[in-house]
């Protein structure tokens, strides 16, 4: 109207948020860990960019991959990693990785009436030396787990984890039983073909894979030497050893 | 005029022309007052022994506490102004569970310590916009004896909010005595046992009273069993033994 | 001017100021309690959690639009809900069973999850409602109850525990949490359940369940229920009703995980998957499912 004021009543809500699409997912093995995502960031039909990592280096023994709306994604990690430092010095040590599965779990109830829009999986080894994979909701209820895939595809791969780490629905030779831990090669080939086969089928996931690869204590890099890609990102040769594997996926 | 040392003696947050803030001064004079407390640590556990002043036949001895527990891997004796030591215990208390519930994980007992000694620096000023919490340092000196990825380890706290890691340590009024005989007594690989007997054989040398299992308290914080304080029934054995 | 006049004003410069300081949410993580041996325990730094909340003149009806996936199935924050949780109080203690399974939506989040909360060695807390919700605030319950063990020379009893729960679940009434738990445990007064709610309901009872698949798990109850069952009837009363609501309820289901309160303290009994209790039954002989008790005789497979 000619004085400013409407003809119909107006609604208006306040909406900070956003999806980006993407997916990530974590397999955790006897003594060692894999977190990996993806790393196209889309909004509706339209790509944003072909590089935004989703995946994390926290310490040298844990791994953030974060997945949902990523402006909150990475101010959520921007946060975690304040608080790990300050950790640091309080404490003259690096925090382990229950404890920060249970500090994610904390930051993220904090904001239970204005929550992060986000799916985050924290991989990596363990005090003991065990592999683990921690999964979460957006407002920090959480788990233990063997594997876990988050996001756009989360529901076309995660039933391929099932099968694939839990044996969901197969059946052991007779006399024969299911290992309780994979190898790593095997891990890789299973989180490789999660990503190509989640490209194929699903429009928000491509563009490139970042795979990290977290090994125990006096582990083995014997399984990762013929591995493409490969970088390493630990800047002690003792203790635990952090990898990136880095891939191109499908661009279309 | 006052007959007081110097002008500088009464505000806590003023110190004098020498650099000294007498308030904190004072308050670790009201600590030599305090019954004598005696910590030693060795490779299996620490071992924390107070002496309770029976003033009179009929106070019930067992309502005297001046060793606490701060969590299970943490325990706290005690020397001055016991009602401080409430305070500043119960802080740690709540810090150690914080850190439990925020990490899933026990806290160091360094860490402990040091949020015992932050508060214990609280005096005076307020923070932001609070009030002040406090008027006055507190008049009261800790052993906090635990154990964590680091070992069994002993901390002294005094009302300065300073805190020192030893090997076995005496506060209180006859802690003078006490500690050189600690000197002279303890050794690195120490059992248990041992330091059982050589707090309590320390505490009777400095007691007026004769030492028995009602006007002494012992306790211990060990891998196995965390923190616990000793029953009558342990406490007179080992007393019978000494 | 006065200043203590200034910081209650609503008007003027310094009101201006402060309102535009609440607008940009003060960054509730930097303070100086984040540094030194307090190194950020965050929400905890002041004592008691606080929380960020928007600033909106509704911050209710803001996370319910974003989050409450019953009214609206497109919403994007999608919390997890827990489903069919049981426990009862009988002359051996108390049993508390629950199923496994957490649904985003119509999305079956997680298949192993742990709804049974082990506040403390002799308190259990079940899940229902909001997933977080329920795991949060029994674990902050369990640090209570521990400072109030050391503050007191003794265990909580149920009753506190429940009444702490429901009092702090209370303060926040209205603002969306989603919870429906039972504490259960065993004090001075012997075995005890308390039924506590995110309304702020409480009650003290014999027999409850919680969640979408309740109804189905009373079924089996109420009618195998006395006081006098022995351990493992009751045990096997739990379980059966559980997998009765794993069975028809589509947001219960995967596996049971079944616990056993004794004047000791709690113990985990086991945790059975539903599908291998339909078809072969705890002990691998005799499934729960009715197929094999119609074979050749129902409409579906009629007699030959």
């Amino acid at each position: 109207m000619p004085d400013g004021s409407y003809e119909r009543p107006q609604q208006r809500q306040f909406n900070p948020y956003s999806e980006n699409g993407g997916t990530i997912l974590a397999i955790a093995g006897a003594d060692f860990s894999v977190i990996a995502g993806d790393t196209r960031q889309s909004e509706g039909y339209s790509i944003q960019t072909r590089y935004a990592p989703k995946v994390f280096r926290l310490t040298e023994r844990a791994v953030l991959a974060v997945n949902g709306f990523a402006a909150d994604g990475n101010m959520f990690v921007k946060k975690v990693k304040q608080r790990l430092e300050w950790y640091r010095h309080a404490h003259a040590k690096d925090m382990p990785l229950r404890a920060i599965a249970r500090l994610i779990q904390t930051m993220l109830y904090a904001q239970r009436f204005f929550p992060y829009y986000v799916y985050n999986i924290l991989g990596g080894i363990e005090e003991d030396g065990t592999g683990a994979v921690y999964s979460f909701d957006p407002v920090g209820s959480y788990e233990r787990e063997a594997c876990r895939a988050a996001g756009a595809a989360q529901s076309l791969v995660q039933p391929f984890l099932d099968n694939q780490i839990y044996f969901k629905n197969q059946t052991p030779a007779p006399g024969a039983s299911h290992p309780t831990h994979l190898p790593l090669p095997d891990v890789l080939s299973i989180v490789i073909d999660s990503f190509t086969s989640a490209t194929e089928r699903h429009i928000e996931v491509g563009d490139g894979l970042e795979i990290y690869v977290v090994l125990a204590k006096g582990r083995s890099t014997q399984e990762l030497a013929s591995i493409g890609g490969l970088q390493e990102l630990s800047t002690r040769a003792e203790g635990d050893r952090m990898f990136v594997i880095r891939r191109d996926l499908k661009k279309d | 005029m006052f007959l007081t040392r110097s002008e500088y003696d009464r505000g806590v947050n003023t110190f004098s022309p020498e650099g000294r803030l007498f308030q904190v001064e004072y308050a670790i004079e009201a600590i030599k007052l305090g019954s004598t407390t005696v910590g030693v640590k060795t490779p299996e556990g620490v071992v924390l022994a107070v002496e309770k002043r029976v003033q009179s036949p009929l106070l019930e001895s067992s309502s005297i506490e001046k060793i606490m527990e701060i969590d299970t891997h943490l325990g706290c004796a005690m020397s001055g102004l016991t009602a401080d030591a409430r305070t500043m215990i119960d802080h740690a208390r709540v810090t150690s569970q914080n850190h439990a519930f925020t990490y899933d994980e026990r806290i160091k007992v360094e860490s402990a310590t040091q949020a015992v000694c932050d508060l214990a620096l609280r005096f005076g000023e307020s923070v932001h916009d609070e009030d002040a919490m406090m008027s006055r340092p507190f008049g009261v000196a800790l052993l906090i004896a635990g154990i964590d990825e680091l070992g069994p380890q002993l901390f002294h706290t005094d009302p300065s909010g300073t805190f020192v890691r030893y090997e076995a340590k005496a506060i209180g009024s006859g802690s003078e005595a006490a500690q050189s005989e600690l000197q002279d007594k303890w050794h690195s690989q120490m059992t248990l046992r041992e330091a059982q007997i050589l707090t309590l054989r320390v505490l009777k040398q400095v007691m007026e009273e004769k030492l028995d299992h009602h006007n002494v308290q012992l306790a211990q914080v060990t891998p196995q069993a965390g923190f616990e304080i000793l029953d009558e029934v342990r406490l007179k054995e080992i007393v019978d033994a000494m | 001017m006065n200043s203590f006049a200034d910081r209650f004003a609503t008007t003027g410069t310094a009101a201006e100021l402060r309102r535009i300081k609440e607008y940009v949410a003060d960054d509730e993580d930097v303070s100086d309690s984040m540094w030194g041996s307090e190194a950020g325990f965050g929400t905890m730094a002041h004592g008691a959690p606080d929380f960020m909340v928007p600033s909106v003149p509704d911050p209710a009806a803001f996370l319910r639009l974003h989050t409450d996936d019953h009214a609206d199935p497109s919403c994007r924050i999608k919390i997890k809900h827990g489903t069919t949780t049981l426990a009862f109080r009988y002359k051996g203690g108390v049993i508390v069973a629950v199923d496994s399974r957490a649904t985003a939506g119509s999305y079956v989040a997680s298949g192993t999850v742990k709804k049974v909360i082990e506040i403390n060695p002799y308190l259990l807390g079940t899940m229902a409602g909001g997933a977080a919700d329920c795991q949060y605030w029994e674990t902050y319950l369990g640090m209570q109850c521990r400072l109030h063990e050391l503050r007191n020379h003794e265990r909580i009893s149920v009753a506190a525990a429940s009444k702490y729960l429901s009092n702090l679940v209370y303060s926040y009434k209205g603002m969306g949490l989603s919870m429906g738990t039972m504490i259960c445990g065993w004090d001075k007064t012997g075995p005890a359940i308390f039924y506590v709610d995110s309304d702020g309901t409480r009650l003290k009872g014999d027999l409850f369940s919680v969640g979408s698949g309740s109804t189905f798990a009373y079924g089996v109850l109420d009618q195998g229920y006395h006081w006098d069952l022995t351990d493992e009837e009751a045990q096997e009363l739990g379980r059966r009703s559980i997998y009765a609501a794993g069975h028809r309820d589509a947001f219960s289901g995967n596996t049971i995980n079944l616990y056993h309160v004794k004047e000791q303290g709690w113990q985990f009994i086991g945790n059975y998957d539903v599908s291998e209790m339909h078809y072969n039954g705890p002990t691998g002989t005799q499934g729960y499912g009715y197929s094999v008790r119609v074979e050749g005789r129902s409409s579906a497979n009629p007699p030959v």
